[in-house]
């Protein structure tokens, strides 16, 4: 029985349906201390002074903790990522000097309890002197106002991207088409449990964190010389993580305050659980994007031939994970399209907001919107029908080399683009479309097509800063057979909700011929199992490449050990044996006979009874560990060439929207969206996350928006105010599938979680459809009613498009 | 998030909520279902000392029909008052009340506390003005009846005295001929309206003979208009004069521009929900079923 391709029982639903999971907030132990964090009321104002008085005097308040102390206490400030200038930026847990968004924190209180955290850290007194916010990276770059005086610049990265013969391609066009500027605003995707660590430094030096980070392997590079410790000292768990998206990556600022913390107590576990508020104000958000003076070209039958541009990134207050989002984006340069020619120059800068971090759809959400945004603008400038300016532009050889040397493992765009006209009802909305406009509604169609590009090569960080030591990409698994003969599983990859034991236990059971509820794969993530590497956690869309990949090179080993093991003591040459299920559980069996060893004997010949070997088969542990590393090289860095990820999942998305004339509410009366991720390992998990993907999606278009004013106060700082998307707010989705398995994965799979923001581009195409009779051009991603009702009101003034056509 | 320290005082009767308030003075307020007190108790934007807690007071969340005047108890919660006879009999009651956040907030959230806080976006206040409702409120100097167009003064302002409590809400029964409309825009269940719009109307013989036409989240206060009722009133109710009541009371609105939106968009919402619960009314006057229409996003 084939165990690929089935939706056994999810095992995490066992302990997450019953309440019996175990998240930070659950963990409790004797003493346990609260902490909590006071924050800038300011979005970039100067520290006066920080009295802590009140605060410690108050009963049951054991330390607080300031931005000076923390400084003093940590060897270094955290690494930053970006070369000089930005890797001066100091960046502190606690606001040292000066606060730059609002919500950074600036002092800690520890106590008892939260809520008497919470009142020591309302009797701190924080004297502030308010400077200008710089609210927009266009300002930031004006460099006026300076966030960091150490880096002495707002620009954080300045690269330009060029391949192709882009003038000639210009010179050559038929037609160009000139937009002035596009905007992919701020939203994250507000993970349901939100940020928290219990950290104990214990006096000995050992640093036990229990937290839900999902990057581990990463976080602790970070940690490790920051708090002067190695990373052997540092003990860190993860078990049930309420969503993370990326954005949990960068909490390891938090976990080094608790931890400083910790130790200021003397070695008392101390608890932080971040609030909604907090998180929406200061824990991370996806990268906000500007799109200046892009100019495309295109040949007489309206296939796109070069794009230039300008690309302006917004990272926050501290760019941290960034500037890798400077190079990411470039792993879908030429999105799914044929296009040869490109030059774009791609700077970001730092601006009084909250940090960006990496979220769903990571860096290549942002160029995709606008590459699907140029097409769509371009096929209606040129007239062109949505789906033939696709179809004359898809890519459609596999594996397919785009211009900076990445490499489309496989996929069939052209086959998604029918299936999901099928589910949606193609020619029956276009016949409706034609009788609503004769009757004045504004109904419109939108075709989205995206790329989740999995698996990355960390040697790309390497274009952004050629310093860097990281290249390739790896993952680990463990598996063994224990005394009982139980099959045991341990992953690096720390899930945050993507049923890694599900999958995990469905490669192991089709390796092993047995079934999955007969292997047990550990929950979380323990430093503690020697499971890791430095790229192991949970992101970018790699488990079904990165983690099932080590998870079947495991599983192969063992087999192979278990086969001498299993000839020895049934004196049968290993050829003729066969792994399934006998009477007495998993088992090896010779072929053809009854003689067969199940794995208690296995493990506790290993384990309990080795005499039994007399000397024979010393090597043979069944305690295997291996690590998976994709086949990448180093890219070439002055070129900004090479294959920066190993599969290319892909999602295509149509909408139908109604407009409302009378205030722009925009309603989605039909959807499909179509994905294809090459082997679909469990097609239940899949779907949860294409359904997953395409909430958050459709949210981010037409709902949630981190809205900041002018000083840099951001508006929308509860879930009553930036409106996350709930099931009321969906339509009902017409999902289907196709399979082009990947020629570079074992199994043929590919990473799928991300999905490339597909109800992005795919609610810009269908408002832009509908309002391109009214002179509308849809320049920004969020389309709220008020945004939209604003579209029409303004729709008299300049689109920002110009066209000029040569022959 | 975690409130300022205070006490906690549970009270059984109604003399034992007042006389409590009035000794505590100003550091105390009455909690009914916390919906709106402890959010802002957890935000600190509100630091009371002392919370007196109406719930257990027995008999103020009976919801009755008392001739033809319906009472509603002040501790009914927003569900029970949806799920009462009363709704089932007055849509626009059943509109408002299934409206209101979600299901765990409508449980827990009263009509009372709705009144009390004053807030211009809670639904209920902006129904009862067009049903003419009228407020029993009993304090240290004894009970009165307060229209509810009078109780609010500015926006998180009432004119109840210190210790002074709403017990009871009531209103005619509409008649025969007589039928509202509730309409809200909301971008998800659990935020509150961007604007919203309550109608009660009479038709006689086609003809409009009474009208009530109020507007929530479109101001400080509940906004209401005389001149956009004097419009519909006596007249034959056509899309044109539909418009221009619209128009009227929109007129008479100051939205305030907010992560909601635009002051601009928020009167092209007002103006689109006044037309759409007119039209609600109209139909429901003249004997259609129309069940809640009610859109997110
Ligand atoms: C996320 C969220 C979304 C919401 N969305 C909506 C919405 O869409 N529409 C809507 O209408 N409401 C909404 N609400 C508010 C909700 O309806 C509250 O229930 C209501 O505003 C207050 O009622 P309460 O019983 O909870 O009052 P409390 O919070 O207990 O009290 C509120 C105030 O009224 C005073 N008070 C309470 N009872 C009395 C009384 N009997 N006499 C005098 N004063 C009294 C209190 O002292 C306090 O000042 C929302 C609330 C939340 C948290």
């Amino acid at each position: 029985m084939s165990w690929i391709g089935k939706s056994p029982e999810r095992k995490e639903d066992q302990r997450l349906i019953r309440g019996r999971g175990l998240f930070v907030d659950d963990k409790q132990s004797y003493g346990l201390l609260h902490l909590h964090l006071v924050r800038s009321p300011y979005a970039h104002a100067q520290i006066l002074s920080i009295d802590v008085a009140a605060a410690e005097a108050l009963p049951g308040v054991i330390c607080t903790l300031t931005g000076a102390e923390v400084k003093d206490l940590m060897p270094e400030s955290f690494m930053e990522l970006g070369p000089e200038p930005a890797a001066s930026i100091r960046d502190y847990p606690l606001a040292v000097g000066k606060a730059i968004f609002q919500g950074e924190p600036v002092a800690a209180v520890v106590a008892e309890t939260p809520a008497l955290a919470a009142d020591g850290g309302a009797l701190i007194e924080v004297d502030y002197d308010m400077l200008d916010a710089v609210v927009t990276a266009e300002q930031a770059l004006e460099d006026k106002d300076i966030l960091h005086e150490s880096a002495g610049t707002n620009q954080t990265w300045q690269g330009v991207y060029e391949y192709g013969e882009v003038d000639k391609a210009f010179a050559e066009a038929a037609t160009v088409v000139a937009i002035d500027r596009l905007h992919f605003h701020r939203f994250a995707s507000t993970p349901v449990e939100n940020n928290a660590v219990v950290a104990e430094w214990l006096p000995h030096g050992d640093l036990n964190f229990f937290c839900n980070n999902s990057f581990v392997g990463f976080a602790q590079q970070l940690l490790a010389p920051a708090l002067g410790i190695s990373v052997d000292q540092m003990h860190i768990k993860t078990h049930d993580i309420g969503g993370s998206f990326g954005n949990k990556i960068s909490n390891y600022t938090q976990m080094a305050i608790a931890a400083l913390a910790s130790r200021k107590t003397g070695g008392r576990s101390v608890k932080w659980v971040e609030t909604r508020t907090e998180h929406l104000l200061s824990s991370g958000h996806g990268n906000e994007r500007t799109f200046l003076d892009t100019e495309v070209a295109l040949d007489k039958n309206g296939v796109i031939t070069a794009v230039r541009s300008r690309h302006i990134d917004d990272c926050g207050a501290y760019p941290r994970y960034e500037p890798l989002g400077c190079v990411i984006w470039s792993q879908v340069l030429p999105a799914t399209y044929g296009v040869r020619n490109f030059r774009i120059d791609f700077s970001q800068a730092v601006t009084n907001k909250c940090p960006a971090v990496p979220n769903r759809g990571y860096s290549r959400m942002q160029h995709l919107w606008f590459m699907e945004r140029i097409i769509d603008i371009c096929a209606h400038e040129l007239d062109i029908p949505a789906d033939e300016m696709r179809l004359k532009n898809y890519i459609t050889e596999f594996p397919y080399t785009t211009p900076n040397g990445c490499v489309y493992d496989s996929g069939n765009y052209p086959a998604m683009l029918e299936k999901a006209k099928e589910l949606i009802g193609w020619d029956d909305w276009k016949k409706k479309q034609a009788d609503a406009r004769g009757e004045g509604r504004l109904l419109g169609i939108g075709i989205g097509t995206t790329l989740d590009s999995g698996t990355n090569n960390f040697g790309q960080a390497r274009i952004m800063n050629p310093h860097l030591p990281f290249s390739g990409n790896s993952e680990v698994a463990t598996i063994r057979i224990d005394l009982q003969g139980s099959v045991i599983v341990t992953l690096g990859s720390g899930p945050s909700g993507q049923s890694h034991e599900t999958t995990a236990s469905q490669v192991v059971a089709e390796e092993l011929g047995i079934s999955p509820d007969l292997v047990r794969v550990r929950s979380g993530f323990d430093t503690g199992w020697n499971t890791f590497v430095g790229h192991s956690g949970s992101y970018a869309s790699q488990f079904a490449v990165t983690g099932l990949s080590a998870v079947h090179g495991a599983c192969e080993k063992l087999k192979a050990e278990m086969r001498r093991l299993a000839a020895f003591i049934l004196e049968a040459s290993e050829e003729d044996l066969e792994f399934g299920i006998g009477d007495e559980g998993p088992q090896l069996s010779v072929k053809g006979t009854d003689q067969a060893v199940n794995y208690w004997y296995m493990g506790n010949l290993v384990n309990n009874d080795n005499a039994v070997l007399a000397g024979e088969l010393g090597d043979v542990t069944l305690n295997i560990r291996h690590v998976y590393r994709p086949p990448f090289t180093v890219p070439d860095t002055e070129r900004k060439y090479g294959n920066l990820t190993l599969t290319y999942a892909a999602q295509l998305h149509i909408a139908v929207i109604e407009i409302d004339r009378a205030f722009g509410h925009p309603k989605i009366l039909a959807y499909a969206a179509v994905d294809d991720c090459g082997t679909v390992i469990n097609p239940k998990i899949v779907g949860g996350q294409v359904h997953g993907a395409t909430a958050h999606g459709i949210g981010a278009a037409i709902m949630e928006i981190f809205q900041y004013d002018e000083t840099g106060n951001l508006l929308t700082s509860s879930f009553s105010d930036y409106c996350p998307i709930t099931s009321m707010n969906m339509p009902d989705v017409q999902y289907g599938s196709i399979q082009t398995p990947s020629p570079f994965s074992y199994n043929g799979a590919k990473g799928m979680g991300e999905g490339g923001g597909a109800p992005l581009h795919t609610v810009s195409a269908a408002i832009q459809d509908a309002l391109y009779g009214e002179g509308v051009i849809v320049r920004e991603s969020h389309h709220s009613a008020n945004s939209v009702f604003a579209l029409l009101r303004d729709s008299d003034e300049s689109t920002g498009v110009q066209v000029e056509t040569r022959q | 998030m975690y409130p300022a320290p205070f006490h906690y005082h549970r009270v059984d009767s109604l003399q034992d909520a007042i006389s409590r308030l009035a000794e505590l003075g100003d550091s105390a307020r009455a909690l009914a279902g916390g919906q709106t007190l402890l959010v802002w108790m957890k935000l600190r934007f509100d630091e009371p000392r002392h919370l007196v807690d109406l719930s257990r007071i027995p008999g103020l969340s009976d919801i009755r029909l008392e001739g033809d005047e319906v009472c509603i108890g002040a501790l009914a919660t927003h569900a029970e008052i949806t799920k009462s006879a009363v709704a089932a009999a007055i849509p626009s009651v059943y509109d408002c009340g299934s409206g209101i956040a979600d299901g765990q907030i409508r449980s827990r959230g009263t009509i009372g506390g709705a009144l009390g806080s004053a807030d211009p976006s809670c639904d209920w206040p902006v129904l009862l003005h067009t049903l003419d409702a009228v407020l029993t409120c009993t304090g240290p100097e004894g009970t009165r009846s307060i229209p509810v167009s009078e109780l609010v003064e500015d926006i998180y302002t009432t004119i109840l005295q210190p210790a002074e409590l709403i017990t009871g809400i009531r209103f005619r029964m509409p008649p025969e001929n007589s039928a509202g409309a509730y309409c809200g825009f909301k971008r998800c269940a659990p935020a509150y309206p961007t604007a919203s719009v309550a109608v009660q109307l009479t038709l006689e013989d086609d003809i409009c003979s009474e009208v009530r036409i109020a507007l929530g989240s479109a101001g400080l206060t509940t906004v209401t208009s005389k001149e956009a009722e004097n419009i519909l009133r006596g007249s034959r109710l056509t899309e044109a004069n539909i418009d221009k009541a619209a128009q009227a009371i929109v007129a008479a609105a100051e939205p305030v521009p907010d992560q909601r939106g635009a002051e601009d968009f928020k009167r092209a919402v007002l103006h689109s929900l006044v037309k759409r619960a007119v039209d609600i009314a109209m139909r429901r006057c003249q004997g259609e079923t129309i069940g809640v229409h009610r859109e997110y996003v």
